[in-house]
């Protein structure tokens, strides 16, 4: 089996595309973090220079750790998920459920092996760039040299790996069980179970951060994973609470968005499980954007205020922090048009039976664009609300107020980025669907 | 080549005499709508070439033919033939190279894909081997769907009718991952009556399905032109589901070489043996 993953993975690597990006770029993002704590480790760094590197290498490198594990797992099912008919056709040619978990997972493995060796130069460079930024803001001193070891190495490879073959074979075994007739009721209980699990862990983890010392400098850790956590959470729920109020909205949402309307609200209502690959990058980029910046933002003027960046540039400590949350910012965007881009384009055959049933191609992206509409709707609201629950008590304990005094600017802009990435993925990869012929578009395996 | 002389007595055997007079039973009977005229569809002169340069196949080679309002035609032809071609071009899902297409003696314009859609919706209705239906769509919604997209009111009661008429009143809340093959095409068929199309083209419309359901299906087809005077083409390459049509045309390579009224699954055969000796011989010969 192993031989028909490496064959289907050289023959097709489009395919794969996807999921490769996705396992590079969050390999690049944690092989850069953990270069730090390589660096920090080498002989002859002094203590402070060391300290501030791991504690950054820490905070960042351990939330933007699980981040990039959700994201890489969220891109890998979808990814499964489209592959749905391959899955079939090997069961009827006789492959055992076994087997095809085999292949699958062998792919995920290769994929994302390769996804992490690229990586490797990026992350060296970046690892540079930002031990220069850390020298020019003075936390760390200025003979420090780079370093890129087993830190690195081991914990971009390792996350690389461990979240695509953990969702592969989750995935996978998703796929093979309809067809072998064992469907249960036990898919949905394993769902609740594992949403509430993680938002009992997101829980605690915001709520760890009352625990800490007001000063304690890895103060911003706990809930930064407390949000990353409650986004997971949140989207592996939301598609059935989703799926309930859309049940009480397909009225409405028929008589304002006409057959588009319609048919979007009943595709939401009965694709759950498919909706949480979607709304999973969505949240977690809404969450992540919102706790990270407001966070960030709290800790650099309680920062000034305090004074403790008295010995050192401020300003440059300031840019340094926005730039290393920023990349993370940027990333969970990147995830987001990433699976949207999977998500949609599997869609091509849904889409060419709607075409043949009568739906003219407007028709079609009104069906994508009201989906899009309420996904967003759905993101902002659940993302806004993990973000919150992640910056009110980190500002609570480091300064004297519940809400940061930033105002909803930065926010707004989140939002407005969010929509225009999901509008515009979603309807850009629908339109290029549409150039395929109706009925091709219903016969071509997917 | 050995093809320009049958496809003229094809062409008049179609619009032959037989035919008109079933046509005017229909009349007589009132089955037809009001302002539908005597003639389902007529292509003139259809062709079309896929590929350009030294890989150019000619997929259709001026088919000209017509079908009379309430007939049941199946059409036939080795793999290659082209009737996947033919009966995409007939129903403006693929647009010919040349000649016209007219359904219920409108002519298909070379629109955009929006316009066709809009022509195909009020005048076509599909039937598909692999059904197309809409996973997320309940039976009753999926048989609705032609007529909300067209922005027309949905009958309940009208769309209950048909669902009854096909044997599925009782499962009208199902959705089709919980149907069996046969009865999926039975959805798929009420879907393509509802809106009362002037032409129903069913492309192997049996193809995955088991002896029983395929006649099953066969049958409803057969009772559906009866009963609602509907046009049906049926592209098929089995011989018993072609028996079950009025009349079968044979194609082969891109033009048509035969016509076989009130067929026979023998008869059928026995043609199609014949055209697929012709099918593989005609390229060795230009060779």
């Amino acid at each position: 089996m192993l031989f028909l993953a490496m064959r289907s993975v050289r023959k097709r690597p489009g395919r794969f595309l996807a999921t490769l990006l996705s396992a590079f770029l969050g390999a690049v993002i944690i092989m850069t973090f953990s270069s730090l704590h390589d660096t920090a480790a080498a002989p002859g760094v002094d203590e402070v220079s060391a300290e501030s590197m791991t504690v950054s290498a820490s905070v960042v490198g351990g939330y933007g750790s699980l981040l990039v594990f959700f994201a890489i797992a969220s891109t890998l099912t979808v990814d499964v998920r489209r592959r749905a008919e391959e899955i079939h056709l090997l069961r009827c040619t006789g492959a055992t459920p076994g087997q095809i978990t085999r292949m699958v997972v062998g792919e995920s493995a290769v994929v994302a092996l390769a996804g992490a060796v690229l990586a490797i130069g990026p992350a060296v460079l970046g690892g540079r760039l930002l031990l220069d930024l850390f020298k020019d803001s003075g936390q760390v001193a200025a003979d420090v040299a780079p370093a890129f070891g087993a830190m690195a190495l081991g914990s971009g490879f390792g996350i690389a790996v461990l979240a695509s073959v953990g969702a592969a074979f989750l995935a996978v075994r998703r796929a093979t069980r309809p067809a072998a007739g064992t469907r249960g009721p036990s898919l949905g209980r394993g769902r609740t179970l594992a949403g509430c699990a993680a938002l009992a862990a997101g829980a605690g983890g915001v709520l760890t951060t009352y625990a800490v010392d007001s000063t304690e400098e890895m103060l911003m850790a706990f809930p930064a994973y407390g949000a990353v956590l409650l986004s997971v959470g949140f989207a592996v729920l939301a598609p059935s609470l989703l799926g309930r109020l859309l049940h009480l909205l397909r009225g409405p949402l028929a008589a304002t968005g006409g057959a588009g309307g319609y048919l979007s609200a009943r595709n939401l209502h009965r694709r759950g499980a498919e909706l949480a690959g979607v709304l999973m990058p969505m949240i977690l980029f809404i969450g992540m954007a919102t706790a990270t910046l407001y966070i960030q933002g709290v800790e650099s003027d309680w920062a000034a205020a305090s004074g403790l960046d008295k010995t050192v540039d401020a300003k440059n400590v300031e840019t340094l922090n926005l730039v290393v949350v920023g990349i993370i910012v940027v990333f969970s965007c990147i995830m987001l048009v990433n699976s949207l881009y999977a998500a949609t384009s599997y869609r091509s055959r849904e889409f060419g039976q709607q075409r043949l049933a009568g739906a003219t191609p407007g028709q079609v992206l009104g069906v994508v664009g009201w989906e899009a509409v309420i996904l967003t709707l759905t993101g902002v609201v659940l993302g806004t609300a993990a973000g919150i629950a992640g910056i009110i008590p980190f500002t609570m304990v480091r300064t004297d107020h519940v809400l940061p005094g930033q105002g909803p600017a930065t926010w707004l802009v989140i939002i407005a980025l969010a929509t225009a990435a999901t509008l515009g993925t979603s309807l850009g990869t629908a339109r290029r669907t549409l150039r395929t012929p109706a009925v091709d578009a219903v016969t071509a395996a997917a | 080549m050995c093809s320009s002389a049958p496809v003229r007595s094809v062409v008049d055997v179609a619009q032959g005499a037989p035919d008109e007079q079933r046509v005017m039973t229909m009349f007589d009977r009132k089955r037809q709508p009001a302002g539908r005229t005597a003639e389902a569809l007529r292509l003139v002169s259809v062709s079309k070439v896929y590929g350009t340069g030294d890989s150019a196949v000619t997929a259709l080679d001026g088919v000209t033919l017509s079908l009379p309002a309430g007939s049941f035609t199946a059409v036939m032809g080795p793999s290659g033939s082209g009737k996947s071609t033919l009966l995409q071009c007939a129903a403006g899902l693929d647009r010919p190279d040349r000649g016209q297409i007219l359904v219920d003696g409108e002519e298909m314009s070379g629109g955009s894909e929006a316009a066709l859609t809009k022509f195909r919706r009020d005048r076509i209705g599909f039937i598909f081997q692999q059904y197309n239906l809409l996973p997320t769509l309940t039976v009753e919604e999926n048989t609705a769907l032609p007529l909300r997209l067209a922005g027309r009111k949905a009958d309940r009661a009208a769309i209950r009718t048909v669902l009854t008429q096909v044997g599925l009143g009782e499962r009208l809340g199902h959705l089709p991952d919980e149907l069996s093959g046969g009865q999926r095409q039975r959805v798929a068929i009420a879907r393509a009556l509802v809106t009362r199309p002037g032409v129903i083209f069913a492309d192997e419309p049996t193809g995955a399905l088991d002896t029983r359901s395929a006649r099953d299906v066969l049958s409803l087809l057969k009772e559906t032109v009866r009963l609602h005077g509907s046009t049906v083409v049926l592209v098929t390459h089995d011989p018993v589901a072609a028996s079950y049509a009025d009349s079968v045309l044979f194609l082969a390579d891109g033009r048509l070489a035969g016509h076989l009224p009130a067929p026979t699954a023998e008869a059928v055969a026995e043609r199609m043996t014949h055209l697929g000796d012709r099918a593989v011989h005609s390229p060795l010969t230009e060779v």
